[in-house]
């Protein structure tokens, strides 16, 4: 499906839980093809954004739309429980779960094609030779290409990420952003993610949004993400310090 | 049992072997979500509940026929019928029922172990008090918690057939969007599975396993076979779907070596399941240990 207009689009949007507000006014507009960063202080809202734009928190005022319904998302590793056993193979596996089609609605079984489809998705990110491999037993990288995998399945327009990088080695979370880039350009997927590690952000991110004091701000990552910029955002929070260091 | 020959033992005993081989495979099924999803204490307080409900069925029915003023069959209640064996069964649902609710309503306070505590606290005291009001429930719900289930009927075993069947069915489809939903209920939504309905199945599940259990093969066996051979089998299973069958596999094996442990050396049945499962558990431990060295 092609789409003209942007893939999703919040209009004077608040988001928030049990009726209150975390964040309000939010005019943004997602385009094919972006990629996007959204950054900020810890506690101003970001994952509250994020899944807001996912819709997985309803608008508590104004209009949110989507273009599309070919929607990835990757959660941080750590969120996932250890004590359920899954393979790497058995977690990419789940992502087929939307697709299944037919009698197979019904009946929910893996069929060779998903299960040759897993692996491809498990080649794409590196990890073919884990697939065995219990997903618990796998390093915080590993297991957050694992999820990327897992969100590829259904092949995706847009890929929402919450930060991907967070407890993974700086090696790690190169490879995780290098793999990013190369399906920003070589699929054209849109991918928004949140994160805190600037630097990787203003290299990867064509546009950022900047979510603080219960409010948003847009603008081009290079220019948003600036040292100088995140200094003035962030004067005197913890995060700038460790931004300098 | 002691001088039974084994021919003897499966002539007589025959719809309790059936009955502890079918809870035995399928019980675990239920149970390995209840574990993965930290709820294994579960499987305590829900049969407590049901035991409850079966105490307050005692009392309850003949209040209900005076006010009705039609025979609900309460004086026939411990009569061992197939009328009465539906309407015990009916109360412990009611109250498994009842208590997965409350647990669910009352998520917001505490934590998950604490509520559970107190609501068997509160399951156990009520089954007292409900069994003390009325001495006939009191002598039928002390039977059925000492889990002694070798007189058990082609009623009860076609009850309980018929039940976990369907328990298992629900599973063997279902379970890869359960496992999603209780692993990663977000992605579940993002990928439009129905994740309300999803958990109010594992619930129902939960609730049919318990109540149709309590009330065929007794709360003992049901600990037995809900939680231990699940926690064996996390100890040796290497996949989702691996712990899924052993959890199955080592139920099974658990309720062949309880009969044979019942019949070798005279003990109740229930207890013996609980023996077996416990002893499965530690050589599946054991094996761990060992293979990960």
């Amino acid at each position: 499906m092609t789409t003209r207009g942007p893939l999703i689009e919040a209009r004077d949007a608040a988001f928030g839980y049990d009726g209150a507000p975390v964040i309000a006014g939010v005019d943004l507009a997602v385009h094919a093809g972006e990629r996007i960063a959204v950054v900020g202080p810890n506690g101003a809202g970001k994952t509250t954004l994020f899944r807001g734009l996912l819709g997985l928190v309803p608008p508590q005022g104004g209009v949110v739309e989507r273009a599309t319904r070919d929607v990835g998302y990757v959660p941080q590793h750590e969120q996932l429980d250890a004590v359920f056993p899954f393979t790497a193979r058995e977690v990419v596996e789940l992502g087929a779960l939307g697709r299944f089609e037919g009698a197979n609605r019904f009946w929910r079984r893996i069929t060779s094609a998903s299960r040759e489809l897993a692996d491809r998705r498990l080649d794409d990110v590196g990890l073919l030779d884990k697939a065995a491999q219990s997903y618990a037993d796998l390093s915080g990288g590993q297991r957050q290409r694992v999820l990327i995998a897992r969100a590829l399945m259904g092949d995706p327009r847009i890929l929402f990420l919450d930060e991907p990088t967070s407890g993974v080695d700086r090696d790690a979370a190169r490879r995780i952003v290098a793999l990013l880039a190369q399906k920003s350009e070589r699929d054209g997927v849109t991918v928004v993610m949140v994160g805190h590690q600037f630097d990787a952000l203003r290299e990867f991110a064509s546009r950022a949004i900047w979510v603080a004091e219960g409010g948003v701000k847009d603008g081009p990552a290079a220019e948003l993400l600036s040292p100088l910029s995140i200094d003035r955002l962030l004067s005197g929070s913890e995060e700038a310090a460790a931004w300098k260091d | 049992m002691e001088g039974l020959s084994w021919g003897e033992f499966f002539e007589f005993f025959h719809y309790a072997i059936a009955a502890t081989l079918i809870a035995g495979a399928i019980c675990p099924l239920v149970g390995a979500f209840l574990l993965v999803r930290r709820t294994g204490f579960y499987g305590i307080a829900l049969p407590q509940f049901a035991a409850a409900g079966v105490a307050c069925g005692f009392v309850a029915m003949p209040l209900l026929e005076r006010v009705l003023g039609v025979d609900l069959g309460a004086s026939e209640m411990a009569s061992g019928e197939h009328s009465a064996l539906n309407v015990h069964l009916a109360w412990a649902a009611l109250f498994t029922f009842g208590g997965l609710t409350l647990l669910t309503l009352a998520r917001q306070g505490g934590t998950e172990t604490a509520r559970i505590a107190a609501a068997f606290a509160i399951a156990s005291a009520a089954t007292v008090l409900f069994a003390h009001a009325s001495p006939v429930g009191d002598i039928y719900v002390h039977e059925l918690l000492r889990g002694e289930i070798l007189a058990i009927g082609l009623h009860e075993l076609d009850t309980l057939a018929a039940v976990l069947g369907l328990v298992a069915i629900a599973v063997v489809v279902l379970h890869r969007d359960l496992s999603l939903v209780s692993y990663d209920r977000d992605q579940a939504r993002v990928l439009g599975l129905p994740v309300r309905r999803h958990e109010l199945l594992l619930q129902f599940l939960t609730g049919a396993t318990v109540a149709t259990g309590v009330m065929t093969v007794g709360p003992v066996v049901l600990f037995g076979f809900l939680v231990i051979p699940p926690l064996a089998a996390r100890a040796l299973a290497r996949s989702m779907v691996g712990f899924l069958g052993l959890s199955a596999g080592l139920g099974l094996a658990s309720g062949v070596i309880g009969l044979a442990l019942s019949k070798e050396l005279d003990w109740p049945l229930g207890p013996a399941v609980v023996v077996a499962s416990t002893a499965v558990w530690m050589a599946s431990r054991a094996i761990n240990a060992l293979t990960r060295r």
